[in-house]
């Protein structure tokens, strides 16, 4: 019996593309309609007076008069050439009424009709977390952020983002090869590859993870897209993770709808002189979960301890000359001659010891003549 | 009668011999003059006649005809007035044609029979001496320039009537005794100054350690070099410096320096001769001309002009993009080819480039709490030094912010005189090794040659394999370390290129693959 309405929903498919992109009819009508028209073939072949006389007992004269003439004008303009070519991209289509649309949607006050996909859907009863923070991060940021992606995603946890610049994108880089896997969720259709920088995560999205969007394929990411599409991001996890944020940012604000769709929101505290730390300090001034360490943040998701210890930091075991150099390092750029200053080395000491911590990526030279750590 | 009087233009940097003729004879009164001529070398029959007519001297109403040879040469500029006076004066009979055989004549003509002085006596008189003519007569503020040329018998003029006087001398007394005697009495004492002009110095740099040595570096191996700093870090105070730490000119340098200096017509009496390495600062609105040379009739740009010294580029990003790609092929070659319809010129253009930027377009990163910068503003920026560009300079450093406590402190910082020391050792080194090459420091020899003063020991060998691996070097830029390993290696007077010479090689690498493309 289920699995005969499945098929029917399947062999509909064309005329839920349809339905998906009328223009027009918010979200909430259109989960409405679905209740009425549980197939959108129906919906397509009605007569229009037919039509208009059945939404007139759902809704007020004024507003069915004005949705069966988007229905009519939809019909007119409705191409399955289009259709085709996005399938052809390889460009899927969820919908409410779907049994793999994703169930956290439909907890949030305004879950939207459908959403394109470009490779998989999160998997139903795997945990999920957001990763999400500054576009124009630091180097602190960035490297936590794809730290925990990665801790998260080999964890089982699939990292949901927006691949923005920035952290977001950090983050899913991280957790490119997890078995978690990771989404991105985009505010412009899901064929248009923004920011283009990072084309080379888009096309790794598509192939390990899967690409989401509420707008239609072809859509320009506009701004009014992306509050909607931060929504999305917070809906689709069960923990929100702030990496990095100035105050008054964007991420505060889907920290923010997190915390309305009652999501538990943790945030990676900075120090008190970096601005793009001060929204993240602020947040947890307000009680959201301090992250202490990637793998304290495991713990306190409840993932089971074996992980834990796997992935506890191993002592890197250095020369003295080298521990010296390397411990006088952090996240934060140095310059050389800072490190001079306070190694107090001899300048071919200094260089012979970064030229091979260098090389051996256990530092990063970022800027010229600026040292950071390296990535673990 | 006929006369004929020597006289020579230039052809950007190369001097094109002129035989002025001029033939007086029956016919209605007429100043002809013919000979390929622009229009100011047209004009000049004006300005003769009148400066002759001033001078006091009755010019019958003859048939006047001026030819300049050889004819299918471009004849321009305004230094064919004096020659031409001369030939007309002696074609009339007012001195004598003999006292002028074999003398060549430069000059302009006021109308008041002053004579004033022209651009590009000195290398006109380097070649004219080449040739076998070694008595010339140019203007007075022009002298000194020509006095430098050992050997060349100069006598500057003032005024027409000074020539005339001359020549009945030389009639009367001989021409082997006056031009002796001008020799004698005018002959200067030039003396190379040892030091750059201007009184400043590296020890007047506190800190900044990492900078010095690569602007060592960049001097004793003749590396281009990139600066990268902050605003108000010392970016130009560096590389103002960067010319008292030159090797002492030679007289030869010193000739060719101002050679082009002559050219462009910067040479005076009071400065005959450039003494000193030049420092030419280039602002970032120059146009390409400018930069590297050009005109309709080609000029020296900023690029020749800094000839034998040092180019600072400050704020190189904010260079128009054709403007620096045009440095590509001079800085490649050490002299630049300009080709107009008229021919092609070449300056010469054996300079040390040193290049000055920010690291971002606000210039803190990466100081995250100053910078506003993004990710892609910065990438943007620093790719606006083109790729090919970079592989020419081979040397990169950071200027970082001066922190308090290096400017309040007092030690003794090295002076100039101390790095040039190291430097000229590390040239005489690296002379010994080329010699017989035509380009004989470390940033300017051939890959080739390069390799085979390279050898590295098997630590050596292993570093570079590994650094080539992990630092993602390209094959380029494993020769620019090799190149300034070598330089690096010299300085310590070393045989070998050891370890710790490569190190330092590869902290002051470009950062050509992390940033750039």
């Amino acid at each position: 019996m289920e699995k005969q309405r499945e098929n029917q929903i399947e062999q509909d498919e064309l005329f839920r593309f349809w339905f998906a992109g009328l223009k027009g009819i918010g979200n909430r009508e259109k989960i409405q309609l679905t209740k009425e028209f549980p197939q959108k073939k129906t919906l397509y072949y009605i007569e229009e007076t037919a039509l208009k006389k059945r939404l007139k007992e759902k809704w007020t004269e004024g507003k069915a008069e004005t949705i069966t003439q988007i229905i009519q004008e939809g019909k007119r303009r409705w191409s399955k050439e289009i259709v085709a070519e996005w399938q052809k991209k390889g460009i899927a289509l969820v919908t409410y009424e779907q049994e793999k649309y994703p169930d956290r949607l439909r907890n949030i006050s305004s879950p939207p009709y459908a959403l394109y996909v470009m490779g998989k859907l999160p998997e139903k009863g795997r945990r999920t977390a957001a990763i999400v923070g500054a576009r124009n991060c630091t180097y602190y940021g960035e490297t936590y952020a794809r730290k925990i992606g990665k801790i998260l995603s080999e964890a089982g946890i699939s990292v949901i983002s927006g691949m923005a610049r920035g952290i977001d994108a950090a983050g899913q880089r991280g957790a490119i090869h997890g078995s978690g896997g990771t989404f991105g969720i985009l505010g412009s259709g899901v064929d248009i590859c923004y920011p283009k920088e990072n084309r080379g995560l888009y096309e790794d999205l598509k192939k390990y993870g899967g690409i989401l969007s509420e707008q239609q394929p072809g859509s320009p990411p506009l701004a009014q897209y992306f509050p909607a599409r931060n929504r999305l991001i917070s809906g689709l996890a069960d923990v929100v993770i702030i990496i990095e944020a100035r105050e008054r940012s964007g991420s505060l604000i889907t920290a923010d709808m997190a915390l309305e769709q009652g999501k538990d929101v943790y945030a990676l505290p900075g120090s008190v002189d970096s601005q793009l730390s001060r929204g993240c300090n602020r947040l947890i001034k307000q009680g959201a979960g301090i992250i202490l360490s990637p793998e304290e943040l495991l713990e306190e998701l409840n993932i089971c301890g074996n992980f834990v210890k796997n992935l506890t930091e191993t002592k890197i075991i250095l020369e003295t000359e080298q521990n010296i150099v390397y411990s006088c390092l952090d996240l934060n750029p140095k310059s050389i001659g800072q490190i001079l200053a306070e190694t107090k080395l001899s300048i071919p000491e200094l260089m012979r010891q970064l030229v091979s911590l260098e090389m051996n990526g256990k530092i990063k030279e970022i800027s010229k003549g600026y040292y950071v750590r390296g990535n673990w | 009668m006929f006369s004929t009087v020597l006289s020579a233009s230039l052809q950007g940097m190369q001097a094109e011999f002129i035989h002025v003729e001029a033939d007086v004879g029956n016919g209605l009164p007429f100043f002809h003059m013919v000979g390929h001529l622009a229009s100011e070398v047209k004009e000049s029959a004006e300005r003769v006649r009148t400066a002759v007519k001033n001078s006091g001297i009755q010019i019958p109403p003859r048939k006047v005809v001026i030819n300049l040879s050889p004819a299918n040469v471009r004849k321009r500029g305004a230094a064919f007035d004096l020659p031409i006076a001369a030939a007309v004066l002696a074609a009339n009979g007012v001195i004598s044609q003999k006292t002028l055989v074999n003398v060549l004549i430069i000059g302009e003509l006021s109308l008041d029979g002053g004579v004033k002085k022209v651009p590009g006596i000195l290398p006109i008189l380097l070649e004219a001496k080449e040739h076998g003519c070694v008595r010339c007569m140019i203007p007075k503020e022009n002298e000194q320039e020509g006095r430098s040329i050992t050997g060349m018998e100069v006598i500057g003029v003032s005024k027409l009537t000074e020539l005339i006087e001359v020549a009945k001398k030389i009639e009367q007394e001989g021409e082997e005794i006056v031009w002796k005697n001008h020799k004698v009495s005018g002959e200067r004492n030039i003396e190379v100054e040892d030091r750059c002009q201007g009184s400043e110095d590296f020890s007047e740099i506190k800190g900044q350690t990492f900078v010095k040595r690569a602007a060592e570096i960049a001097v004793a191996g003749e590396h281009n070099l990139l600066l990268i700093g902050p605003p108000g870090s010392g970016k130009t105070m560096v590389a103002k410096r960067i010319p008292t730490i030159f090797p002492p000119l030679s007289m030869e340098e010193c000739i060719e320096i101002s050679k082009v200096y002559s050219v462009a017509g910067f040479l005076d009496e009071k400065q005959p001769l450039i003494l000193a390495r030049p420092f030419r600062a280039v602002h970032h609105t120059v146009t390409k001309a400018a930069l590297v040379g050009g005109g309709l009739h080609p000029v020296p740009g900023e690029l020749s002009l800094s000839h034998g010294g040092c180019l600072f580029l400050d704020e190189a990003a904010e260079f128009r993009k054709d403007v620096l790609e045009a440095l590509r092929e001079p800085l490649e070659e050490q002299k630049i080819h300009i080709v107009r319809n008229g021919g092609s010129y070449i300056f010469p253009a054996d300079t040390i480039v040193v290049a000055a930027m920010n690291p971002c377009p606000c210039g803190q990163f990466p100081d995250y709490n100053r910078c506003r910068c993004s990710e892609q503003e910065i990438r943007n920026y620093l790719g606006r030094i083109s790729g090919p560009l970079l592989d020419r300079i081979d040397l990169c450093v950071d200027v970082p912010k001066v922190r308090y406590e290096s400017l309040i402190q007092t030690d003794e910082e090295e002076t100039s005189d101390i790095i040039r020391a190291r430097v000229c050792a590390a040239r005489e080194i690296q002379k010994k090794r080329y010699e017989g090459q035509k380009k004989q420091t470390n940033g300017r020899v051939s890959v080739k040659t390069l390799m085979e003063h390279c050898e590295l020991d098997p630590e050596g060998k292993e570093k570079m394999k590994r650094s080539f691996e992990t630092l993602q070097l390209t094959a380029r830029s494993y020769y620019k370390v090799l190149r300034v390993a070598r330089t690096i290696a010299d300085l310590e007077g070393s045989e070998k290129i050891e370890s710790t010479h490569l190190d330092e090689a590869l902290i002051y690498r470009t950062m050509d693959q992390k940033y750039w493309r």
